[in-house]
Parts: C-alpha cells; sequence; structure tokens
C-alpha cells in the first residue's frame, strides 16, 4: 500500500481537523509526544472535570495521518472518564479512522500515548502517585569518538579567529555560557550553527537566552555527540537522540567543544 | 479536472511527436536487426540510426553507445559491469553521497561482493568538494561516480573538474546524467566522461530505455547474457520501438532545449523569489546559481513534506517532497541530509521540476496555493511560532 493511500475518513480529518488549537485553566493538562528528528510531535490538551474529560485539543507538526489521528483523538476522548481514555489504545484510533496505511502504524499514530501521557500528568498533578515507567538510564558522557584524531582538523577547543569558520556548517556543544556565546558570534560568518545539548533547554544567562532567540543558531536537544567521523578532516558526526534513542549523521564541517 | 503536473523529475509524459514516430515499429516495422533479410535490416536500420543521433546529442561516437531497458540497467552496467571487468586493477570506487538511492544500492551490493566503497561529501548546496574527491583516491581506485546533476535538489556538480582530475589520476569517470539530460547540453568530450547513463524518458521518450554510453578503451562486463545483442554488452531483442522513440525525442531536445532552458529558468527564478519573499522561514535547498533550470526545491520551518504534498494533492497540483514520509524507508532525503539539514529541517521539503507542458499559468497556481498550505499547516504545528 502507498504510504499516502489514506481512507476518506483520515483525509477528512486532515483537511479538516477537529479541534486544533491550545487550552488554559487549572482543569487543563497536556500530553506532548513525539520528536522533529522522526517527523512528528503532538500535543493533547484535555480539561477534566471530576473523573471527565470534557474539552480536547490538539497541535500538530507531522505527515497527514500525525495531524488526522490527533484531530481523531480529541473528538474521541470527549465525555469519556479518565480511565476510559487511559485504555484507549493507537489501533482503536486507527480503527475509527477506518485503517491507517502500515508503514504509518507506528510512526505518526502517537495521539493516543500523547493523550495518556496528557491523563498521567493529571494524575501526578492530584497526587497520586504513579509507578514510573522503567525511567531512562543516564547515560555515560564518556568520551566522544574521533575527538583526539581530528583535533585542528576540524575539532578545535577554542576559537581563535571566527573568520575561519566563514560559511562553515559547525557544531558546538553546549557546555556553559561561552558556548552559547560562542554560537552567536559564529552566526555572523556562517548560516549554520548548530548547538547541540543533552537536555530539554538551553540553560543560560536571561540575555544570552534571549539573543539565542533571535539569532539563527539552529537548537539540538535532547541529543549527545558520539562519535565525529571523516577521512583527513571532520566530515560529519554521530548524534544521538536521547528521546528516542536512535543514532543519526549530520554533515558538519567543524565541531567545536569548549570545555 | 486535470492535475497540474509540477513533478517533472519523477516521470513526465511521453512527447506526441515520439509516440507519432514510434507507432510504424510496432505493426508495419517490426523486424529482428538480428535477421538478415529485408524486413530485420529495417529494423537495423532504425537501430543504427537511432545510435547515431543518440550520439550526436551527447558528441559521442556511434560506437560508444549501448542500448538498455532504462537508465538504472544502464548504471548497472556502467557500475558494476565497470568493477567486474576492471578487479585486478583495484578494488576501490568512490561516489558522491548524493547519488541517486539506485547507485548507493549497487554501492552496498558491490561493497558486499569484495569492493570498497568511500562516499565524498557535498558542501551545503550540494556540490561536490573536489579537495575531498581527491583525498580520497588511492592506487585502488578504479573508478569515481558522481551524478551530472541532483534529481532530488537539482544542484549541478563541477562535472569537467572531476573528469579532468579523472583523466589525470587514469581512473574511470561515471556519471548518472538523468536528471541533467535535456536541461544541461552534455558533451560527453568536453566534460570527460567516460560512462554516462541516459534514460529516454527524461527527454520525453517511452519509458523502458537507456543508454549507456562507453568511451572507447573503456571496458565493461556484461550483466546481461543472451544472444549477444549491442557487440555482447547487453543481450536481447532490441526494443526498437523504444529506442526510436529515444531517438526522437532527442532530435527534437536538441532542437528545443535552449528555449526550453530560458523559459523553465524563468519559471524557476520567478517561483524561487516569490516564495521566500512571500513566506517567512523559508530557505533555498541547494545551489542559487548552479542548479537545473527545472528545479525549485524550498523548505518551510516547522511543516512537514508529506501534509505539504497532500495539501497541494487536494488543490489539484502534483508536487513532490523530500519527507521521510513519504518514503518507503521512513528516512529523510538522504540529498537534503548531506547538505548538512537537520532531520526537522529535511522533512520539510517542497520539490516543483518544470517541463515541457507546463505553461505560465501552472506556476502562478502554484505560487497562489504556497502561502495557503503553508500558513495552514503552520497554524496547526506546535514547534512554529511567529
Amino acid at each position: 500500500m502507498k504510504s499516502t493511500k489514506y481512507s476518506e475518513k483520515v483525509l477528512d480529518h486532515f483537511r479538516n481537523p477537529r479541534n486544533v488549537g491550545t487550552l488554559e485553566g487549572d482543569d487543563v493538562v497536556v500530553g506532548k509526544v513525539g520528536n522533529p528528528t522522526c517527523g512528528d510531535i503532538m500535543e493533547v490538551f484535555i480539561r477534566v472535570d471530576g473523573d471527565k474529560i470534557t474539552e480536547a485539543k490538539f497541535r500538530t507538526f507531522g505527515c497527514g495521518s500525525a495531524i488526522a489521528t490527533t484531530s481523531m483523538t480529541t473528538e474521541m476522548v470527549v465525555g469519556m472518564t479518565l480511565d476510559e481514555a487511559m485504555a484507549m489504545t493507537r489501533d482503536d484510533v486507527a480503527e475509527e479512522l477506518d485503517g491507517l496505511p502500515p508503514v504509518k502504524m507506528h510512526c505518526s499514530n502517537l495521539a493516543a500515548d500523547a493523550l495518556h501521557e496528557a491523563i498521567v500528568n493529571y494524575r501526578k498533578g492530584k497526587g497520586e502517585v504513579i509507578p514510573e515507567e522503567d525511567s531512562k538510564k543516564e547515560e555515560d558522557p564518556g568520551c566522544v569518538i574521533g575527538q583526539d584524531e581530528f583535533l585542528n582538523k576540524g575539532v578545535w577547543f577554542v576559537v581563535d579567529d571566527v573568520n575561519e569558520f566563514e560559511d562553515q556548517r559547525t557544531l558546538i556543544l553546549h557546555s556553559g555560557d561561552e558556548s552559547v556565546q560562542q554560537a552567536i558570534e559564529l552566526t555572523e560568518v556562517s548560516d549554520r550553527i548548530i548547538l547541540l545539548t543533552p537536555e530539554k533547554s538551553v540553560v543560560t544567562t536571561e540575555t544570552l537566552e534571549e539573543q539565542l532567540k533571535e539569532s539563527k543558531v539552529k537548537i539540538l536537544y535532547e541529543s549527545r555527540l558520539l562519535e565525529i567521523r571523516g577521512e583527513y578532516e571532520v566530515e560529519k558526526v554521530l548524534i544521538r537522540n536521547l528521546d528516542e534513542d536512535e543514532d543519526y549523521e549530520l554533515f558538519v564541517d567543524q565541531v567545536v567543544i569548549i570545555e | 479536472m486535470k492535475e497540474i503536473y509540477l513533478d517533472n523529475q519523477s516521470a513526465k509524459p511521453v512527447d506526441s511527436r515520439v509516440i507519432e514516430g514510434m507507432l510504424p515499429y510496432f505493426g508495419e516495422k517490426y523486424g529482428n536487426p538480428s535477421a538478415l533479410h529485408t524486413t530485420g535490416d529495417i529494423g537495423t536500420d532504425a537501430l543504427e540510426e537511432s545510435r547515431k543521433s543518440i550520439a550526436e546529442f551527447i558528441n559521442a561516437d556511434e560506437d560508444e553507445i549501448i542500448f538498455t531497458s532504462g537508465a538504472t540497467e544502464a548504471i548497472n552496467l556502467g557500475i558494476i559491469g565497470y568493477a567486474l571487468k576492471n578487479k585486478k586493477k583495484g578494488n576501490h570506487i568512490i561516489m558522491s553521497e548524493i547519488e541517486h538511492i539506485s547507485i548507493h544500492n549497487i554501492a552496498k551490493h558491490l561493497d558486499r561482493s569484495g569492493f570498497e566503497i568511500s562516499k565524498v561529501p557535498v558542501d551545503k548546496f550540494g556540490r561536490v568538494d573536489m579537495r575531498k574527491l581527491e583525498r580520497r583516491i588511492t592506487d585502488q581506485t578504479i573508478l569515481i561516480s558522481v551524478g551530472y546533476a541532483s534529481n532530488e535538489i537539482g544542484t549541478v556538480q563541477p562535472i569537467q573538474e572531476i573528469g579532468k582530475l579523472a583523466e589525470e589520476k587514469g581512473i574511470a569517470f561515471h556519471s548518472d546524467a538523468v536528471a541533467a539530460e535535456g536541461l544541461i547540453p552534455i558533451d560527453v568530450k568536453r566534460d570527460g566522461v567516460h560512462l554516462m547513463a541516459l534514460s529516454s524518458n527524461d527527454l520525453y521518450g517511452p519509458k523502458g530505455v537507456g543508454v549507456l554510453y562507453m568511451r572507447k578503451k573503456y571496458r565493461v562486463n556484461p550483466i546481461m547474457i543472451g544472444g549477444g545483442q549491442e557487440r555482447g554488452l547487453r543481450s536481447g531483442s532490441e526494443d526498437i520501438p523504444g529506442i526510436v522513440g529515444m531517438k526522437i525525442a532527442a532530435e527534437i531536445m536538441q532542437k528545443e532545449m535552449s528555449g526550453e532552458i530560458k523559459r523553465f529558468t524563468g519559471y524557476r527564478d520567478r517561483m524561487i523569489k516569490q516564495i521566500l519573499e512571500e513566506i517567512p522561514d523559508s530557505y533555498l535547498n541547494g545551489h542559487p546559481t548552479e542548479r537545473l533550470a527545472s528545479n525549485t526545491h524550498v523548505r518551510f520551518d516547522g511543516i512537514e513534506g508529506e501534509s505539504i504534498l497532500l495539501s497541494f494533492k487536494d488543490k489539484g497540483i502534483a508536487i513532490s517532497t523530500g519527507s521521510a514520509c513519504t518514503s518507503k524507508t521512513l528516512e529523510p532525503s538522504h540529498t537534503l541530509i548531506a547538505t548538512g539539514l537537520m532531520h526537522e529541517e529535511a522533512h520539510g521539503s517542497l520539490q516543483i521540476t518544470t517541463g515541457r507542458f507546463n505553461i505560465d499559468q501552472d506556476i502562478d497556481n502554484v505560487l497562489n496555493a504556497v502561502p495557503e498550505v503553508v500558513t495552514r499547516l503552520r497554524d496547526l504545528s506546535p514547534i512554529y511560532q511567529t
């Protein structure tokens, strides 16, 4: 089956998504799943009254089925109790949409997961003790493979002259305010400066945070540099997406590691 | 309503003049060139005239043209055939990171068969880095394969520079010219290419026909064994109607190419300029000037390519995208990634490729649709903030 061969119902929800937007208030919780690396992010907002979901909204970045499944989920859950909503599965959503192409069953059918996360967040807020699903193992930062091999051949511990980075695709590891400052500075000579951080946000001074937001620096969140690769000089890096636990290559010319 | 077709890179309609010229070769002129009677001679004449026309189209000699069942077969014969023929000389092959997927899959196949493959990176515009290419050459290197132009982002490679380097080092140079043919005047002598794959459909000829250009003194092992047609390099009775179709397509292209390039360049430059001006946080993929006249490739922050494609489909416009969600592997385009894009950026691309039968109105329509599609999808997106 073609990956874009969708049922009429999927197409209808893609064309006319229901309940787009966000919700606000003390009785609102949000669940968020996905990751831009894999191409889908879904946010499901629910309003809870007692034990019942009274309203639901969503926002989605993703393909046709990603949009349709979140739209359908928000339609299905209104009126459900929290337990009923917790019992709702990805398959239920897919079934309600008259099915999804097999290749789409996993990647873009995370809407039910987002809903479940919202409910867990709600219950946590109410003081319920939720057993943690095997919380992620703390990764050993270890050393970066290739760091020494490529030292001064594309790996730099200090930037002496920004002009040498002109038009260079540069990856900077977030290690503190100095690295943020450096990233911002380098955007003056190159339009491809990527700041990599293992965290969900870049923690730095208020001024730098503001400057970073305004700058052209691209940020890779929840990521770790595993390996630097190339022949004779840096050509690409291997990055681990900590959220998805997936490794992928990114093509860069320079890597800046400020200790 | 007829869909506005702006995906000419993936398939082109066959020109009606080509169809007309092919028709007699199905019914009246059905002879097998291998047969010695008059009916067979008609087939021989058609085959050899076609060989001559296609040789002229790329400034080659007639005996350097081998007809195949398409560009994929030509590439297989050119790369695998050359590697097997020359494995005593060395087992190392260099190719670019942005070769067409068919070539990367051949690389995997050769890798399993004892060959070593190095991929040479490209710059942010998708151009092969000559310094990095040269550094990869070893005394075992027998072949370099770099596509003439990218079928995705349209970046044209420094073919003559690569040809010169290959010549100096005594290494064969193969180029997949499928994306470039008909959009750039190709001259194998000037370009210094030794092996080159062409497809008929990309010249508005029928699908299922292609050519391997093989320079004199460069030899390949056949990969299709049989009755010894095409000097033993490609067995199987020749598809005369298809070959004649490719010939007529090449002759028409020869005459009309310069006008078409001019027209497409106008379309392309207008689209790129207007989209980048009108849509905030939009960017051009590929090279600003060294790009195919037919290719417009842009990306938008915060939205995903399949959604873009479906939205255009709903508006009756056929376009393409480099998004993972439209591919079989769910991996984003290896070409976009090789230019240095992060996955999330590669997901949000729009590829428009114009062709002979597009009219000004098609460009107006797609340009009208872009802001509406992008705005709607961004309104749905949790990762796009204005």
